[in-house]
């Protein structure tokens, strides 16, 4: 069982407004015109509460679309190498729901397992993950298709539960959370009933069985489904910056004679440059092979290679496509064939 | 939606067309591109103010190109855009049926091109208000204040691509800003690299784009790109008295010149 303790909202946005004056950054949902993103806020007035899901997921903060992973000064003869600098803060995620949470845990092996990534280690270790459970969810929501519920603390440091009554019942999940929780206890409340939880949350529809799908899916490779379910696909990096467990990313280097960064930036698969060999040659050279790609990173190759499925059915991917694309769908006509 | 369908299944019954690219209902209150007779069942057809995007776009995608005879329902957006490949030399009009719905529901099979060309002048709907007021009042401000503007509004840009994707004159096989000997634009997502990035995307609309707001709308950071080329096809449209997409055989601003220009530096 985790500890429970209860917070209200006023002494949440005390306790985000401290944290903030303290010099800790404090990511939180912000909206901007229709859609509601992560992003720095200023104040705790800045959060919004009304969202399913923000349209991106909170991985930029672990792994951001742009990051310098060292660059270099030349003097004369001399070179100096920089490493880039961190703060000894915490960056606190707040609000990202139990999905987001999970692919927290992937984010961790995928970059932290074979060879450790020292840039992503870094913000990892000073993040602290305050999640909020889903009370509502749209059609797109499949987390329970994939092991995931609405209710889950899968990756969090603190899960949240809005009671809708002012108060947040408060998991306290890892020993990041506990330590937060016991530095900041007097914002806290020392009662909690955990069977409030279940009456709140939402509740989702399994919409594929993901044992079958598993087997299935190893022998698609060669089906006409891939083809025809992605004639709409335009080949952008949408659906990839938007989900959370989508990891690949590009190095370029920025130099002049003086000096220079290398910089890791965000890929994916879906751009045909992706895969593009410098002869011109390119491998995976139609749309189909490359929407393929996307789904059986998610479904098969990480489950062969770390044996987890990396979908975590936030449906970002359904909702970011400018061209309609749906994963479900995809998933279906494969169950279906 | 019944005369749609019915009129889809005719000409693919009839082997006028060996693809047809319409619409179905796709995510959330958006419409979606089908492809019937490969993809798409001819019975969940539609066509109605949900189906916004610009289906030109699949014109040149390759596994569309390869097919002999490809029919289209296309949108009002579609169809500006369709001229303009066709100026562009992008499209053969031969290989396409090309069709509408007019404002009556009635299904409209345009011959040639010059019929598109009259439908397009005819139906030429009135410049969004919202755009207008927004654009004046970016003129009304002076560089620093749209400076810090575009500074704000680029920062979020994660250069997925969506914009230049859904663009129906974005058909380069190999785009500026993936060129990199020489290396033009900044890859990375940072400041500078947006602005170079969306500065010579715009410069490459200017005088083509055909004003569908795709890229907007597929904008997942909801940056107002259509300010953009909105500005740039004003001032075209002033300056060289061009808009794209509305006259068959015009040649477009950006690519052409006269020896009788009033600026020097051209002769
Ligand atoms: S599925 Fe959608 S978002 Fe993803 S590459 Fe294709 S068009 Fe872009
Ligand atoms: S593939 Fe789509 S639904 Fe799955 S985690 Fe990524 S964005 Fe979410
Ligand atoms: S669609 Fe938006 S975020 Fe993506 S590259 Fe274009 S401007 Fe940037
Ligand atoms: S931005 Fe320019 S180079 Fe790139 S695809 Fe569009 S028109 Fe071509």
């Amino acid at each position: 069982m985790n500890e429970l303790k209860t917070i209200n909202k006023d002494k949440l946005h005390q306790l985000f407004d401290k944290l903030i004056a303290d010099g800790n950054d404090v990511i939180a949902p912000k909206r901007k015109s229709e859609k509601v993103f992560f992003g720095k806020i200023i104040s705790s007035s800045d959060i919004c509460y009304d969202y399913i899901q923000t349209a991106f997921s909170a991985k930029s903060s672990v792994f951001p679309k742009c990051e310098e992973l060292f660059s270099y000064e030349k003097n004369d003869n001399e070179i100096k190498h920089l490493d880039p600098v961190f703060s000894d803060k915490t960056t606190i995620v707040f609000g990202s729901r139990p999905c987001d949470s999970a692919s927290f845990d992937y984010l961790k092996v995928f970059f932290l397992k074979e060879n450790p990534d020292f840039h992503f280690a870094k913000r990892y270790d000073s993040t602290l993950l305050i999640s909020m459970t889903c009370n509502k969810s749209d059609e797109h929501c499949f987390c329970t298709s994939v092991g995931i519920s609405p209710s889950d603390t899968k990756g969090s440091d603190v899960s949240l539960t809005d009671l809708e009554n002012g108060e947040f019942l408060a998991e306290i999940i890892s020993d990041k959370g506990k330590k937060f929780v016991a530095d900041y206890s007097s914002f806290f409340e020392n009662k909690g009933d955990i069977s409030q939880k279940s009456n709140k949350n939402a509740k989702v529809d399994i919409k594929f069985d993901l044992d079958k799908l598993k087997t299935k899916i190893k022998g698609s490779f060669d089906w006409d489904t891939w083809d025809k379910q992605s004639l709409a696909c335009l080949g952008c990096g949408a659906c990839a910056f938007a989900c959370p467990t989508c990891t690949c990313f590009d190095i370029q280097d920025e130099a002049s004679p003086k000096s220079g960064s290398r910089i890791r930036i965000w890929d994916t698969c879906a751009l045909s440059l992706f895969t593009l060999h410098a002869s011109g040659h390119n491998p995976r050279e139609n749309q189909a092979g490359r929407w393929r790609n996307r789904v059986l990173h998610k479904f098969e190759y990480t489950d062969t290679k770390f044996d987890m499925v990396s979908c975590v059915g936030c449906g970002r991917c359904i909702k970011t496509c400018p061209a309609s694309m749906n994963i479900i769908n995809q998933v279906i006509s494969i169950m279906e064939a | 939606m019944d005369n749609i369908a019915k009129n889809i299944n005719q000409l693919i019954a009839d082997g006028s067309v060996d693809i047809f690219i319409g619409y179905v209902k796709g995510n959330d209150n958006r419409a979606k591109a089908a492809f019937f007779n490969i993809s798409d069942k001819v019975d969940n057809a539609i066509f109605d103010a949900s189906c916004t995007q610009n289906l030109a776009v699949y014109l040149h995608k390759h596994e569309i190109k390869s097919f002999a005879k490809i029919g289209i329902f296309a949108n009002y957006s579609t169809l500006r855009a369709i001229i303009q490949l066709a100026n562009e030399n992008q499209i053969k009009a031969e290989k396409y049926i090309i069709q509408t719905m007019n404002k009556d529901s009635q299904i409209i099979t345009f011959a040639n091109l010059t019929e598109v060309e009259s439908y397009v002048q005819a139906n030429r709907p009135a410049p969004a208000a919202a755009m207008i007021q927004k654009l004046d009042s970016l003129s009304k401000m002076d560089r620093d204040e749209r400076w810090e503007f575009w500074s704000k509004e680029l920062a979020s840009c994660i250069k997925c691509y969506a914009c230049r994707s859904a663009c129906p004159m974005c058909y380069c096989s190999q785009c500026t800003t993936d060129c990199n000997q020489p290396q033009w634009i900044g890859v990375p997502a940072h400041g500078q690299g947006n602005f170079e990035w969306h500065i010579m995307r715009a410069m490459h609309l200017a005088g083509r784009c055909v004003a569908c707001g795709e890229c907007q709308r597929v904008c997942p950071m909801e940056i107002p790109l259509g300010l953009l080329n909105a500005r740039l096809n004003i001032d075209i449209a002033t300056n060289f008295g061009e808009t794209a997409g509305m006259t068959l055989g015009a040649d477009y601003a950006l690519s052409s010149y006269k020896v009788d220009d009033k600026e020097h530096f051209i002769r």
